[in-house]
């Protein structure tokens, strides 16, 4: 423990003292923290606040609810608060209903008696907790688990074609030499400057012709070739040795088989990232299901989620807590294939 | 089985020219060395064997069938490679069988043969690690291993040793001519070291610039080399050349020494360092002057220079006492000469 103490706090300054370089290192490295995870924080945060709460300025950094009290004569619990009285007092009241200007209130000890406060004189009383109903109404009203389910397909299905025949081309494209070789490879480099919006109405005609509309299949087959997983690939198995395609030809093997048993076993970790890259598109993807899907039972998460956002009425505290959910796969993926990721680093630095 | 021909092989990669024609029977059970510079095609000429790459024209017959455009796999060899091409992300178990599983043998007996390569390399407890975990030498023998579970009519070996330290390297060329001896396979063999060359091969081809300069057994080529590149090539330290001028029989070697020769215009001679000796008083023999001893205890190894014929180096037997600077006399026997023409061809 203590080592680890000896590790976090030392110093390049002289005689243990601060060198300008360990300022700066604690400066980048608490601002660079606060940069990338302050926003996750912050959504995590003001997902379990209720709506009155979001919609308070300033901003609070914790959620809060409002204290109650079951309050004899009313059935619902009643909000409590802090009022102060005309004579200098603070007393702890309930509310029961708003009028104009001023709150009719009670005392929770003694509820035969009304008390009219102004408004101006009493603050709400509160205490840190969590709006966990943003959690559960979603999951109870909202056709959650099937937009969940579609999107889990979705995603799944795209990302295990995406890595079969990217890492296909991929390896044809690194392994086999034959005439043009050079040129389909920058036309697929190329099409990366082609942005969605540019091919959106074509692909959409396409997708419609061959009748894809409103298929979840629709979203899927438009997005398995992508020349950044073919790129990723291919420039993975060139570092494989030619020799070892070698000695599996002259082990007998197809050509499939040393596609399948040779050269896939060895590109796992470029894959691994592949799949991370795959996931996060496909399940964060908007724009293009949001095209395709028409039919309410077809709808992934994101675009089940567009739901809340109305003309008139956006209902954030849903959205921040149906956001949440829609991240914890992902972050899932990076935690169980990021050691791929950091094992291909090192080998790398081996060879 | 195992008798595989050449007939006319060229390769050319684009417009350069790589191996220009060769012609090559190699018997049954042979085990022949391919040797020579590193560039000389040597690497080049086994791929083609192998049938990795296709030969620009000629044929490769192997047991009197046409292979020529057959695939690697179909010729029936086993290759080893320089770099050993162990599949990483295989035990060794799965490396030895995965040549047999793409054959559709039956799992017992893959058991069988994997079991009986592992016995004969001595590999049988590293069976279940991966090539990572073996050192550079099991790693050779995973190779072999990976070659003779095959059961192929021949084997090709491209410089199996050179990734091994001097001392495994040793033990491993004794392990192969043992192995040989045992299977009686036929073994193409490809290095740039002559001593792998010398102790192993039954016979030798010496290659350079993609031309077979000679094809025959170790003494031989050692004892009558046909041209002067072998004669430098073959042999270490390398053979003495002396430029000089034959005339009415009699070429004049620096020194006044003569030897006897049936030949007239410029000629090579040749004497190998071993062939020289301290001459007596009155001996015929080259003046030379010393530059520098190696004195190795069982061999000395004197390096001198002659007007006229630059450095000479001469291996003495023993520890005689020669001191740098000092001028020596080196006789030498006639059967010891080789003399070449202008051309570089071996005279008589």
């Amino acid at each position: 423990m203590s080592a680890i103490k000896n590790f976090i706090f030392r110093r390049r300054g002289r005689d243990g003292g601060w060198h300008w370089t360990d300022i700066v290192t604690w400066v980048w490295l608490i601002g660079g923290t606060i940069l990338m995870f302050g926003p996750a924080l912050w959504l995590v945060s003001s997902s379990f606040k209720g709506p009155a709460q979001l919609a308070e300025f300033p901003p609070t950094l914790l959620p809060y609810v409002q204290e109650v009290a079951t309050v004899e004569g009313h059935d619902a619990p009643l909000p409590l608060f802090e009022a102060t009285m005309e004579d200098g007092t603070t007393r702890i009241l309930a509310e029961i209903r708003r009028i104009g200007t001023s709150a009719q209130m009670v005392d929770p000890a003694d509820p035969g008696e009304r008390i009219s406060v102004r408004l101006t004189d009493r603050t709400p009383l509160r205490e840190v907790g969590l709006a966990v109903d943003n959690y559960v109404d979603p999951f109870l009203s909202f056709d959650f688990m099937r937009y969940l389910g579609n999107s889990v397909f979705v995603t799944m299905a795209a990302t295990f074609l995406t890595l079969l025949t990217n890492s296909m081309a991929a390896y044809a494209l690194s392994k086999y030499r034959f005439r043009g070789r050079d040129a389909v490879m920058l036309l697929i480099i190329g099409t990366l400057m082609v942005p969605l919006s540019v091919i959106l109405v074509p692909l959409y005609s396409v997708v419609s012709a061959v009748g894809l509309l409103n298929s979840l299949w629709g979203v899927i087959l438009p997005t398995i070739a992508t020349p950044t997983g073919v790129f990723l690939l291919r420039q993975y198995m060139l570092t494989i040795p030619d020799e070892l395609i070698e000695a599996a030809r002259m082990d007998h093997a197809s050509e499939w088989q040393i596609y399948w048993r040779i050269i896939l076993p060895l590109a796992a970790p470029a894959l691994a990232v592949l799949a991370i890259f795959s996931v996060v598109w496909r399940w964060n993807d908007f724009l293009w299901p949001l095209i395709v899907l028409s039919r309410r039972e077809l709808y992934t998460l994101q675009i089940g989620l567009n739901t809340y956002a109305g003309e008139l009425n956006v209902q954030w505290h849903y959205i921040l807590a149906m956001t949440v959910v829609t991240m914890i796969p992902v972050v899932l993926v990076f935690i169980f294939l990021q050691r791929f990721i950091t094992t291909g680093i090192a080998g790398a630095g081996i060879k | 089985m195992g008798r595989i021909a050449l007939e006319g092989i060229r390769k050319s990669f684009g417009t350069v020219d790589v191996i220009h024609g060769i012609d090559l029977e190699i018997g049954e059970g042979e085990l022949v060395v391919f040797v020579g510079p590193s560039g000389c095609g040597k690497s080049t000429l086994l791929r083609l064997i192998a049938g990795l790459d296709q030969p620009t024209s000629g044929k490769i017959e192997i047991d009197g069938v046409d292979v020529t455009r057959k695939g690697a796999a179909d010729r029936g060899l086993a290759m080893v490679f320089q770099s050993y091409a162990l599949y990483p992300h295989m035990t060794v178990r799965q490396n030895l069988s995965f040549g047999l599983e793409n054959a559709r043998m039956p799992k017992a007996e893959i058991d069988q043969r994997v079991e009986e390569a592992a016995r004969m390399l001595d590999i049988g407890e590293l069976l279940t690690r991966r090539p990572t975990q073996l050192s550079g030498g099991q790693r050779q023998r995973v190779a072999i291993g990976r070659a003779i579970v095959r059961n192929p009519t021949a084997f090709l070996l491209d410089e199996p040793l050179s990734n091994l330290d001097a001392e495994l390297r040793g033990t491993m060329r004794a392990e192969l001519a043992a192995l040989h001896a045992r299977l009686a396979t036929t073994m193409i063999y490809v290095t740039h070291d002559q001593i792998e060359a010398m102790t192993l091969a039954d016979r030798i081809v010496v290659l350079r610039k993609g031309r077979i300069e000679q094809v025959d057994t170790p003494l031989n080529l050692y004892n009558r080399p046909q041209n002067l590149f072998v004669a430098g090539f073959i042999g270490a330290p390398n053979m003495n050349f002396f430029v000089t001028e034959a005339k009415s029989g009699r070429a004049a070697l620096p020194g006044g020494a003569e030897v006897v020769l049936d030949h007239a215009g410029p000629v090579t001679i040749g004497i190998r360092p071993q062939h020289l000796r301290l001459a007596q008083d009155s001996e015929r023999a080259i003046a030379a002057k010393v530059h520098l001893v190696e004195a190795l205890g069982a061999e000395t190894v004197v390096h001198a220079s002659a007007e006229g014929a630059g450095s000479i180096l001469t291996v003495l037997e023993g520890q005689p006492l020669i001191e740098r600077g000092a001028e020596i006399r080196l006789a030498f026997d006639d059967e010891n000469i080789h003399a070449f023409d202008a051309d570089g061809q071996r005279i008589g």
